[in-house]
């Protein structure tokens, strides 16, 4: 499917921020293909907080890359502020998740050889050159440090994520996505690899940005998480239910 | 918007950062440096010897035997200064010069008693004053007074440089008489006595200082050969060494000496004498009529070139002099003696002279810098695999960049400007660990012509035992790999503490054999640099293959990849 990148998508809602209409997405495993998204749709207007749940293999995960643009719908359409995400270039592409979206993993995928402050900075690093880095460097650090202190990590800035515990990689990851003021936070099971008592408080953090008005997408298997949310989209085998 | 977009992958400060750490954290990298930093010195130490080695020669050339050399052995050329007085008047020539070359055997001084050394030895009879004009004669002449205080300073206490006042002996080998007495003087070659004995610092001492040459003479002994071919008396002579010569070149410092052109003459029937006619009736004192005068001959014409002429034209215009000279003397009825035709003549410039010896150590130039660039490559696959590895390693890294909105040229970059890194430093190390080679050749050199000191066996035999310990201690926590790298270690170290134990001194550059007194240290700038920037380039081609294969990762595969 072709569509100019700013053109607005027939379908598209009024008030909607981000969206996925009818997105299939097919992966090939060897010989076999295995369709994984089938015919899912969302909405997620700004400001609110959707949760995906479903369970193991259901293609939240995969919905969610779709609307972070990491990966290409095979057909339907994924839409930011009316636009067709999936019509960008590679380079608007890079741009869009540099720029407005915010990745959260289960696993925190921080980068291990880098401390904390610099994994936190990591998205600046790559949004700006070496130009405006060195004359807005100071800024930049600054609002890396706010964030870091607003979590508890002010402690912590010159360590190794190998040193730190789960609940503190997991807030520097949020720390990172935070880092560029993103329009949508997209967390994978952010909770997923750690205890309840510092998922919760993970939850409480991002619940804390929500009330701020960041609007929040964030896919789990647990429907008690999940009922942290506004709203919740159920997501069986590849098909919102 | 917090952060304006600006999308420069090459210039965001995300891939020097990550280059940075993914040097400074890990081995690898350091291990891909040392490979491409002992690969660049090794064909910058390769071949800066060898440039060394052929500049010497070529410098070597002028220095012994100025730009052309016309030659006629055994005979000689007759009526020499005349055609000397034609060169001279050629556009291209400087200065030339007569010589007589001729092999002879040389009594010398030592030792002591009735029998002393005999050894056989080049002799050139000379004009040291036209002589010195064509080649640097005085450059080579080592007692001289020193050229500075400070270089007097510089010298061993030992050195008689240093000790004595040779402002006299200078002097004498300028003019190759011994001035006081007016008797005849010769030069030697420096390793002609074999009491002289090179030091370290590259100067000279006599192993007994009762054999100092200078003080002493010598006798020559010169064979005459008539025009038949067949061999005459010999004729001897007794010579004060005026002085010594060191020219560098081993073959030239080992057998040449310098006697003055008359006395060569004298001694090889080569000078002027008179024609008698053994036809007529003696007179009575029983001689015979004089009919005429032989004039003196010349083995050898030396010259040199001006300033910005080439030696070949000045070969090009030596040639047709000669044959002028020819002509003219073969039509004077007056002349009873005539040269030698133009077709029997050598007339070389220095470097075809030492063509036999020049035209190899180009060539093998050549083939190790062809040879040698395999080195190249050897870099860019050592980089390869290293890369390889680093990439598979850092899938789930690229993931995450991408994830955060790197670019893949972004990526692509962080590998390539990671093995421009490793090129630019591996390269600095090379040219650094070369010129460190390179400036103490001669030293090293030397070490390893003596045997190991014992507090470097017993050093690495310390370090084995701490190393051994090392083994224990792991061997007690059950470390496997410690224990293997601790062995290993130790094994290593006792190794070369026992390859020391049992060297023994042994001269790789024998100069003897490699016609040099000393290995050339001087760096080849202009080779070191090409090496250096060609294995820069082969770096970043290693990292390209690897570099590619990140930017093509998908990024919600690297994701996932565990």
């Amino acid at each position: 499917m072709t569509m100019h990148p700013h053109s607005t998508p027939p379908h598209a809602a009024e008030g909607v921020l981000l969206s996925a209409c009818d997105v299939v997405r097919t992966y090939r495993m060897g010989r076999v293909e295995v369709p994984v998204l089938k015919s899912a749709s969302i909405d997620v207007k700004p400001g609110e907080w959707v949760a995906i749940l479903g369970s193991s293999g259901s293609g939240k995960s995969t919905l969610l890359h779709l609307l972070g643009g990491l990966d290409r719908a095979d057909s339907g359409m994924v839409t930011f502020r009316g636009e067709h995400v999936g019509g960008y270039s590679q380079s608007r592409l890079d741009r869009y998740r540099n720029e407005h979206i915010g990745f959260v993993f289960q696993f925190y995928h921080l980068l291990p050889e880098l401390n904390v402050l610099e994994n936190t900075l990591l998205p600046a690093t790559i949004g700006i050159g070496r130009f405006e880095w060195m004359r807005r460097q100071g800024e930049i650090r600054d609002r890396a440090r706010m964030l870091l202190e607003r979590f508890g990590l002010s402690h912590r800035f010159r360590h190794r994520p190998a040193e730190l515990s789960g609940g503190e990689r997991q807030r520097v990851a949020i720390a990172r996505a935070l880092m560029h003021n993103p329009d949508v936070l997209l967390a994978d099971e952010p909770t997923g690899n750690l205890d309840a008592k510092t998922g919760d408080t993970i939850l409480d953090m991002i619940a804390e940005q929500h009330r701020a008005g960041l609007t929040v997408v964030m896919v789990t298997h647990d429907q008690w998480i999940a009922a942290r949310a506004d709203r919740t989209v159920h997501l069986v085998d590849g098909r919102v239910a | 918007m917090f952060l304006k977009p600006l999308r420069f992958g090459t210039l965001a400060v995300y891939t020097q950062l990550l280059v940075r750490r993914y040097l400074s954290t890990r081995i690898i990298p350091l291990i891909a440096v040392a490979a491409v930093g002992l690969c660049v010195a090794l064909v910058v130490i390769v071949v800066s010897v060898m440039s060394g080695f052929l500049d010497n020669l070529r410098a070597s050339g002028r220095t012994l035997m100025g730009d052309v050399v016309i030659s006629y052995p055994v005979q000689g050329i007759p009526y020499y200064r005349e055609f000397i007085a034609d060169v001279l008047k050629l556009p291209g020539a400087a200065a030339a010069t007569p010589l007589v070359d001729t092999y002879g055997l040389l009594r010398m001084p030592y030792p002591g008693g009735p029998n002393k050394d005999v050894v056989t030895a080049q002799v050139w009879a000379i004009e040291p004053e036209t002589f010195a004009q064509v080649t640097e004669l005085d450059r080579t002449i080592w007692w001289k007074p020193a050229a500075s205080p400070q270089e007097a300073l510089e010298m061993a206490e030992d050195d008689p440089r240093r000790q004595q006042d040779l402002s006299g002996l200078y002097e004498d080998a300028k003019v190759l008489r011994d001035r006081a007495t007016g008797r005849p003087g010769a030069l030697l070659g420096m390793h002609v006595s074999v009491v002289n004995q090179r030091q370290r610092d590259g100067s000279y001492r006599p192993r007994n200082s009762t054999w100092w040459m200078p003080n002493h003479e010598i006798t020559v002994t010169l064979v005459p050969i008539s025009e038949k071919g067949t061999v005459s008396q010999s004729n001897s002579r007794v010579f004060k060494v005026v002085n010594e010569v060191m020219s560098g070149v081993f073959q030239v410092d080992k057998n040449r000496v310098f006697i003055p052109l008359k006395e060569g003459q004298e001694l090889l029937r080569l000078d002027e004498a008179p024609i008698v006619d053994t036809t007529a009736a003696p007179d009575a004192s029983g001689n015979y009529p004089v009919i005429g005068t032989s004039p003196a001959r010349a083995t050898q014409i030396l010259v040199r070139a001006k300033e910005g002429v080439t030696p070949d034209e000045l070969r090009v215009q030596v040639a047709e002099a000669y044959e002028q000279f020819y002509l003219q003397k073969s039509a004077d009825p007056n002349v009873r003696t005539r040269p030698p035709a133009a077709e029997y003549v050598s007339i070389m410039t220095w470097e075809q002279r030492l063509r036999d010896l020049i035209a190899p150590v180009e060539k093998e130039r050549q083939m190790m810098r062809i040879l040698f660039s395999i080195t190249y490559l050897v870099c860019a696959g050592l980089i390869l695999a290293i890369f390889w590895s680093i990439v598979s390693e850092k899938t789930r890294d690229i993931g995450i960049l991408r994830a955060i909105g790197a670019s893949r040229m972004g990526v692509l970059w962080i590998f390539l400007r990671y093995g421009l890194t490793i090129g630019m430093v591996g390269s600095g190390v090379g040219i650094v660990l070369a010129w460190l080679v390179i400036r103490n050749i001669n030293a090293i050199h030397m070490a390893l012509g003596n045997d190991a000191p014992p507090w470097l066996y017993v050093t690495f035999f310390l370090l084995a035992a701490g190393s051994a310990a090392l083994t224990v201690r792991a061997l007690t926590r059950s470390r496997i790999l410690s224990v293997l790298l601790w062995t290993v270690a130790t094994l290593a170290l006792v190794g070369i503490g026992t390859g020391l134990v049992l060297h023994r001194g042994f001269l790789i550059w024998d100069p003897a054999v490699y016609y040099f007194a000393t290995i050339p240290s001087e760096m080849d700038w202009g080779n070191a640099w090409i090496t250096a920037v060609g294995a820069i380039v082969f770096s970043v081609l290693g990292a390209a293959v690897p570099a590619a294969r990140a930017a093509d990762i998908d990024p919600v595969r690297a994701l996932r990849y565990e």
